[in-house]
């Protein structure tokens, strides 16, 4: 062991060490004065302070980040979740068919039938999240096979059940789910992402569940010995990461009006990258949704951001590729001289 | 492993690839087999193509193989082509998923006695049999004109927005042909609207999420913005969708590429205002044709083009309109 690592584990964290944490909020700061100066001087209007940008920042932000959130859970217990990708869409397909049944076949209004769909969608990732916990954590599988596995399921399965195309619904209250505004400004999906978030962190920084999750990530042996029931604990994970998806793609398809089983497809490397950038070590043990919430939004606010400059579309891929790289190089640093101080 | 039960393995191996080989050749003697690749399996627009194939098939007693790729992606269609190839068909129809990546796989089956018509995409330039170029061999094309649809797109959309202000065309990826072409059809359409100016087009890796927030970046610089051309069926209902966002739905107008079931919806709530359905029965429905014909020694024309329909509003009832939105029924 290190000097490093053995010093002063109780006494207050240096200042190097705090903007190491807070790296992404520090991006994030750092981004948003980049765009405010150059949209002063090259337009005359504000970056920032338009609610014009700031919602369309936060829409852009939401479904990536609903992926982010059940896959910061994951990634701190040292695991990965690939088959986001298409669990978000088969729960997209889903809802969007049992809205369209609900509706013809049983008759039921377009609340009761949009609310039978989200719950259907929802519901039935929770198999794919059994599947990968149980693949995982009872059959020893490792987690980039297992969920990658799952990816192809939940594809084919997606794709199965849409017949290869999109499954339009007809739905204005879903409609409003996903394009409507509360009070006039805020967006309901933004409102629904902002309460998934509280109670994620919630559940990740205050129950037992949460405070487990971390010490898998950080031990599993030490865990085990602990006294921690290490594949219920899995289970748990993946399954609360799959349902996570199944939001995400209800929200997909009450936005756009169908169902599409790629949905998620584009969505699920931003999710990473967005847990990635926010702080979490992708050797498990580390990391927030806070954190997590900040990398999407330094995603978000780079693509949007460079769009709304009118910068070479190609551009976006190498900065949030970049981000990504500085973010794990500060993380490696991190950990080899600081002491590698865990996240609370 | 022991040689003995290695042994055994491998003559199970033997067998069953015999007896598989001899299936094969049983069959392959009864009817001819022509081998349909799409684009990718998970598009209404290739279902659709698909379900003409499949007409076309059973008219003529073809035997009609269905294999094709669940992503637009050249790395995943090239080994389903060496796959086709195995099972010795007599003609593939492709919609290549990549203009110069595919022209050596499919050159390889060329070479082993397969004919090959290209349908809605192409290799090389899309100008076959004229004797000389490496992507040559393939014995017609058969698609929509998508540089005419994409300048149906433009006079469509310039008269909707009364001929000025500013456009942008919502891409997916650069370097497929469909879109390329469709992009390229629409910037040359609008060169007869002097007042209406084009700006730089945004790819959306085929993401609406993404291609939702492009267009309200672009009108976060330009609001001057009129209209919007998505050059296939996610960047226009992501662009759409922006609009509604933007609170700029109908006030813009979306110009979009493909009928999928939604589109009713999207016409009459004024998210498009106007798309540009392809016939993709009609490219399955001839392309099997033509490779039927080749293979029966009938004279083939190299390009077959099939038509578009305008769907607007106020048409889509219609059901002579109507019947060209993509549907798997």
């Amino acid at each position: 062991m290190t000097t490093a690592a053995l010093a002063s584990p109780t006494s207050r964290p240096s200042l190097l060490m705090r903007v190491a944490e807070l790296r992404a909020w520090l991006f994030l700061i750092v981004l948003v004065i980049f765009f405010e100066t150059w949209t002063r001087i090259g337009y005359g209007t504000s970056f920032l302070f338009s609610l014009y940008n700031l919602q369309a920042i936060a829409v852009f932000a939401a479904m990536p980040l609903l992926l982010g959130l059940g896959q910061t859970f994951v990634i701190i217990s040292a695991g990965i979740d690939l088959s986001l990708a298409f669990v978000m869409g088969l729960a997209s397909v889903v809802a969007a068919h049992l809205t369209n049944i609900g509706a013809t076949n049983f008759g039921m209004s377009q609340p009761v039938a949009m609310l039978f769909g989200i719950l259907v969608g929802v519901a039935i990732t929770i198999i794919p999240g059994l599947v990968n916990g149980w693949l995982i954590a009872y059959l020893s599988v490792p987690p980039f096979i297992g969920t990658l596995g799952m990816y192809g399921v939940s594809r084919g399965a997606a794709y199965l059940l849409a017949g290869g195309m999109t499954i339009a619904v007809d739905n204005d209250w879903y409609s409003q789910i996903g394009n409507g505004r509360a009070f006039g400004y805020i967006p309901i999906l933004v409102i629904i992402t902002a309460a998934a978030c509280l109670i994620l962190h919630y559940m990740l920084s205050q129950t037992r569940f949460g405070q487990h999750t971390y010490a898998m990530g950080a031990s599993k042996a030490a865990a085990n010995r602990a006294g921690i029931n290490i594949k219920m604990l899995t289970l748990k994970i993946y399954v609360l990461s799959a349902i996570m998806g199944g939001v995400a793609g209800a929200m997909y398809t009450g936005r756009f009006s169908a169902g599409a089983p790629q949905a998620g497809e584009a969505l699920l490397l931003d999710s990473i990258a967005a847990v990635v950038i926010g702080g979490a070590s992708l050797f498990g043990g580390s990391g927030t949704i806070w954190g997590t919430v900040a990398g999407a939004f330094v995603i978000a606010v780079i693509q949007y951001g460079l769009v709304l400059v009118d910068v070479e579309p190609f551009w976006q891929f190498i900065a949030v590729g970049g981000v990504i790289i500085v973010s794990v190089l500060v993380d490696q640093t991190q950990r080899r001289y600081l002491g590698g101080r865990q996240a609370e | 492993m022991e040689r003995r039960s290695f042994l055994k393995v491998a003559a199970a191996t033997a067998a069953a690839a015999g007896t598989g080989l001899l299936a094969n050749k049983a069959s392959a003697a009864d009817a001819v087999t022509i081998a349909l690749i799409p684009g990718l399996t998970a598009d209404g627009f290739y279902v659709t193509m698909h379900k003409g194939a499949e007409a076309a098939a059973k008219a003529l007693g073809v035997n009609l193989l269905y294999q094709g790729g669940a992503k637009w992606d050249a790395t995943l269609q090239i080994p389903i082509v060496e796959a086709v190839i195995a099972k010795k068909p007599a003609a593939i129809l492709i919609a290549p998923n990549d203009k110069q990546q595919l022209v050596g796989p499919l050159k390889k089956a060329f070479d082993a006695g397969i004919q090959i018509v290209c349908v809605d995409t192409f290799i090389g330039n899309g100008v076959f049999q004229t004797g000389s170029g490496d992507a040559d061999f393939p014995i017609s094309y058969v698609a929509s004109d998508n540089i005419l649809g994409g300048k149906m797109a433009a006079a469509a959309l310039a008269k909707a927005v009364g001929g000025k202000g500013k456009v942008y065309v919502s891409n997916t990826l650069p370097n497929v042909s469909t879109t390329d072409q469709r992009e390229q059809g629409f910037k040359e359409g609008m060169k007869a609207f002097p007042d209406i100016q084009v700006l730089e087009t945004q790819f959306n890796g085929d993401d609406a999420n993404k291609a939702a927030a492009q267009f309200q970046a672009v009108l976060g610089r330009a609001p001057d913005l009129v209209g919007v051309f998505g050059a296939n069926l996610f960047s226009a209902s992501g662009a759409g969708n922006g609009a509604k966002q933007a609170g700029v739905a109908g006030k813009v107008k979306i110009a979009g590429f493909d009928a999928p079931e939604s589109i009713v919806k999207d016409l009459k709530d004024g998210t498009f205002e106007m798309t540009i359905a392809q016939h993709p029965a009609e490219i399955g429905y001839f392309g099997l044709v033509a490779a039927y014909a080749k293979v029966t020694n009938n004279p083939v024309p190299t390009a077959i083009g099939t038509g578009f329909t305008v769907m607007t509003k106020a048409n889509i009832d219609d059901p002579n309109v109507a019947k060209y939105i993509y549907s798997s029924k």
